[in-house]
C-alpha cells in the first residue's frame, strides 16, 4: 500500500505547497507591503489589489517560462548544433533533413494525415451525430462511438493489430477475405494504402469526440429555421445540409481544427503499428528515430513540426478566445 | 392532393428510415466489433484463439490470461506483470490531476475576477500549452528533469504532467468563471471578504460541473498518454503504457494473445470506469466549455 502512501503525501506536498504560497504570499502584501490601515489605507488596497494578480498567477507564469518558452527557445538553439551538441553547422541539421529520402516520405504522409484524419473525422462524427438524434436509442449508439475516446493510442493500435493481422485465424481483415476465398495478405504492408489503414485507427478514436461536440450544437439550432424549411417542401439532405450545416460551420471549423493539431502530435499509433516501416512515417515518430541519439537532427524535426503547426495553433487560440467575448 | 403529398412524405421517411439503419449497424460494427473482440478474446485459452475462432464466444472460460497479464507475464525482461506499472501510473495521475486542476481553478479566478492589464495576453500564452505540440519541448525538457535530478521518475512525470494540464485546466476554469456574475464577487468585497474568502465561499462551491470536466479530462489525458512516459520515465518508473506495449512486443516465443488483450483492457479500465460513473458530467460540460453559442 506504500504506493498509496506516497501519492498522498505527493498530493499534500504539491497542493498543500500551492496553497501556502498564495496564502502567505497575499498575507504579505496586505500586512506588510501594503496594509490597509494608517492614512495611505486607501492608495495600498488599490495597489496591493493591482499587485495581486501577478503574485497569483506568478508560478504559472514560471511554469510557462520555464517549460515552454524555454524549450521551445532552446530546442531551436539544440537543432543548430551537430550531434555531440558541441559544434555550431547552422542550418546542417535541416539541410541533411531536406536530402534525406526519408524525411521527405514521412513529411508526405504527414500532409495525408493532416488532410485525411480531421476531414473524415468531422464528417463521421458529424453524420453519426445527426443520426443518432433521430433513434429513440441514439443515446446508446452515442455512448458506444464515444468509448474509443476512453482508450489510449497504445491500447487502441493493440486492438487494430489483431483487425489487421496477417494470420487469418488472427486477424478480422484476413477472416473475412479468407471466407470469401481471397489469400491473406498484411494490409500495414501494402504501399501507399498502408498509411490510410493507420489513419483509420485515429478516426476510430476521434469520431467520438467530435461527434459529442458536433451533436450539442445541432440542438441549438433554432427550430423554426428547421420547420421553415420543411414548410417550403425541402427533403431531408436539403435540410441538413442546406440549413443546419451553416448554422454549425464556426463548431465544425473548432472541431476539424483541434483535431488537426492532434494529428499532428500523434506518433503512438505509427510508433505502436509498424515504428514508421514499410513507409508509413509521419514526422512525430521519425522524430523518435533521432530522440536521444542525434540530438540535433531530432530537434530540428520538432521544430518542423512546430512550424507546421503554428499557423493552425494560433487560428485555434484566437478562435477559443473570440468565443469568450 | 393530400393523398400525394403524404405518400411522398412516408416514402422518404422509409427511404431514410432504412438509410440511417443500416449505416448504424455498419457503424455499431466498426465502433463495437474491436472491443467485443478484445473482452472475448481475453478470457480464452491461448489454443482457442490461434486455432481461428477469434469472433466466437470462449468454449472454455478462463481468467488465466487476466492473473497474467496482472502478475506474472513478461513486461521487458521481468516477469512482473503489469502491476507495478499500474501503480506508476495511479501514483502518476493522482497528484498531477490534483495539482493541476487546483492551480487551474485559482488561475481562472485570477484571470477571470481579478482582470488586470495583460491578462488576455497572458491567457493567450496558456493556451499555447495546450495546442503545443510535445516534441518539441522533450529534449529541452530531458534535460531540466535531469538538472532537477527526477529524470526518470515518477516525481518527474508529475510535474510535465502538471505543467502541460495547466492549459487546459486554466482555459476550462477561466470559460466556466467568466460566465459567473461579476456583481456576487464584487458585493463580497464590499463586505469585506479577502481574496480567498470569494474563491472559497463564492465560487468554489459553484464550481461542481466544472472540476468534473477539469478532473475527468487531465485523468484521460495523463492516464493515456505515452510519449512522455516513453521518453522521460524508463524502466521501474515507467507507466501502464509503456508497460502494455512492453508487454505486447516482449513476448518471447509465442505471442500470447489473450494475455495482450487483458493487459489492454486492464490500461484501459480506469478511465472506461471514469467515462460510465461520470461521462454524462463530462459531455455537458465539454460542450459548455468548448463551443459557446
Amino acid at each position: 500500500m506504500s504506493p498509496i502512501i506516497q501519492g498522498i503525501i505527493t498530493i499534500i506536498i504539491g497542493v498543500g505547497g500551492c496553497v501556502a504560497y498564495f496564502y502567505f504570499a497575499n498575507l504579505v502584501l496586505d500586512k506588510v507591503i501594503f496594509p490597509a490601515r494608517g492614512e495611505k489605507a486607501g492608495r495600498n488596497i488599490n495597489r496591493a489589489n493591482a499587485v495581486r494578480p501577478w503574485i497569483f498567477l506568478f508560478p504559472a507564469m514560471f511554469a510557462l517560462g520555464l517549460y515552454l518558452v524555454y524549450p521551445v527557445v532552446g530546442s531551436f538553439m539544440r537543432s543548430l548544433y551537430n550531434r555531440a551538441g558541441d559544434e555550431f553547422i547552422g542550418f546542417g541539421n535541416y539541410a541533411q533533413l531536406l536530402a534525406s529520402e526519408d524525411f521527405r516520405v514521412a513529411f508526405f504522409n504527414n500532409i495525408l494525415w493532416v488532410i485525411f484524419v480531421p476531414a473524415a473525422a468531422t464528417f463521421l462524427g458529424l453524420l453519426s451525430a445527426q443520426l443518432t438524434d433521430r433513434l429513440k436509442w441514439g443515446n446508446i449508439a452515442k455512448s458506444l462511438i464515444f468509448m474509443p475516446m476512453a482508450i489510449s493510442f497504445v491500447g487502441a493500435s493493440l486492438i487494430w493489430k489483431f483487425v489487421y493481422a496477417q494470420d487469418p485465424d488472427i486477424g478480422i481483415i484476413n477472416a473475412i477475405r479468407a471466407a470469401l476465398g481471397a489469400d491473406p495478405l498484411d494490409p500495414l504492408q501494402i504501399p501507399f494504402w498502408n498509411n490510410f489503414f493507420l489513419m483509420v485507427i485515429l478516426i476510430w478514436i476521434q469520431t467520438g469526440f467530435a461527434m459529442v461536440i458536433l451533436s450539442a450544437a445541432l440542438r441549438g439550432i433554432p427550430e423554426e429555421t428547421v420547420e421553415a424549411a420543411i414548410i417550403d417542401g425541402a427533403n431531408p439532405f436539403q435540410i441538413f445540409f442546406k440549413i443546419k450545416v451553416p448554422q454549425i460551420k464556426s463548431t465544425i471549423m473548432v472541431v476539424w481544427t483541434t483535431i488537426t493539431v492532434l494529428v499532428l502530435k500523434v506518433f503512438d499509433i505509427v510508433y505502436t503499428m509498424t515504428g514508421g516501416n514499410f513507409d508509413t512515417e509521419i514526422l512525430p515518430s521519425y522524430m523518435m528515430d533521432f530522440m536521444f541519439r542525434d540530438d540535433g537532427l531530432a530537434t530540428a524535426v520538432a521544430f518542423v513540426i512546430m512550424v507546421t503547426v503554428l499557423p493552425v495553433m494560433i487560428w485555434n487560440i484566437r478562435q477559443s478566445r473570440a468565443e469568450m467575448r | 392532393m393530400s393523398v400525394a403529398t403524404q405518400d411522398t412524405a412516408i416514402r422518404t421517411g422509409r427511404v431514410t428510415r432504412t438509410f440511417i439503419y443500416v449505416f448504424l449497424l455498419v457503424f455499431a460494427l466498426f465502433y463495437l466489433l474491436p472491443f467485443l473482440v478484445m473482452v472475448l478474446n481475453s478470457l480464452k485459452p491461448l489454443e482457442e484463439i490461434t486455432s481461428g475462432n477469434m469472433i466466437a464466444l470462449p468454449q472454455d472460460w478462463t481468467i488465466a490470461p487476466w492473473l497474467s497479464a496482472w502478475s506474472t507475464a513478461q513486461i521487458g525482461v521481468e516477469p512482473t506483470g503489469l502491476r507495478p506499472y499500474f501503480w506508476n501510473s495511479i501514483k502518476m495521475v493522482v497528484p498531477a490531476v490534483a495539482i493541476s486542476t487546483v492551480l487551474g481553478a485559482l488561475n481562472g479566478y485570477v484571470l477571470t475576477k481579478w482582470r488586470f492589464r495583460f491578462d488576455t495576453i497572458l491567457f493567450g500564452l496558456m493556451l499555447f500549452a495546450c495546442f503545443i505540440p510535445f516534441q518539441i519541448v522533450l529534449i529541452p525538457m530531458a534535460r531540466i528533469l535531469g538538472e532537477l535530478g527526477i529524470a526518470g521518475t515518477t516525481t518527474g512525470l508529475i510535474l510535465v504532467h502538471v505543467v502541460y494540464g495547466l492549459g487546459f485546466s486554466t482555459l476550462y476554469f477561466r470559460n466556466y468563471y467568466a460566465a459567473f456574475p461579476t456583481e456576487l464577487v464584487r458585493a463580497a468585497q464590499i463586505d469585506g471578504a479577502g481574496f480567498f474568502q470569494i474563491f472559497w465561499r463564492i465560487l468554489l462551491p459553484s464550481s461542481g460541473p466544472i472540476i468534473v470536466v477539469c478532473v475527468i479530462w487531465q485523468f484521460t489525458n495523463i492516464w493515456n498518454d505515452f510519449l512522455f512516459g516513453a521518453s522521460f520515465a524508463s524502466g521501474g518508473a515507467a507507466p501502464m503504457t509503456v508497460a502494455l506495449n512492453n508487454l505486447v512486443n516482449s513476448s518471447t516465443g509465442v505471442a500470447e494473445y489473450n494475455v495482450h488483450f487483458a493487459g489492454a483492457i486492464m490500461a484501459a479500465g480506469p478511465t472506461l470506469l471514469v467515462y460510465i460513473v461520470a461521462g454524462r458530467y463530462f459531455v455537458r460540460g465539454l460542450m459548455a466549455g468548448s463551443v459557446k453559442g
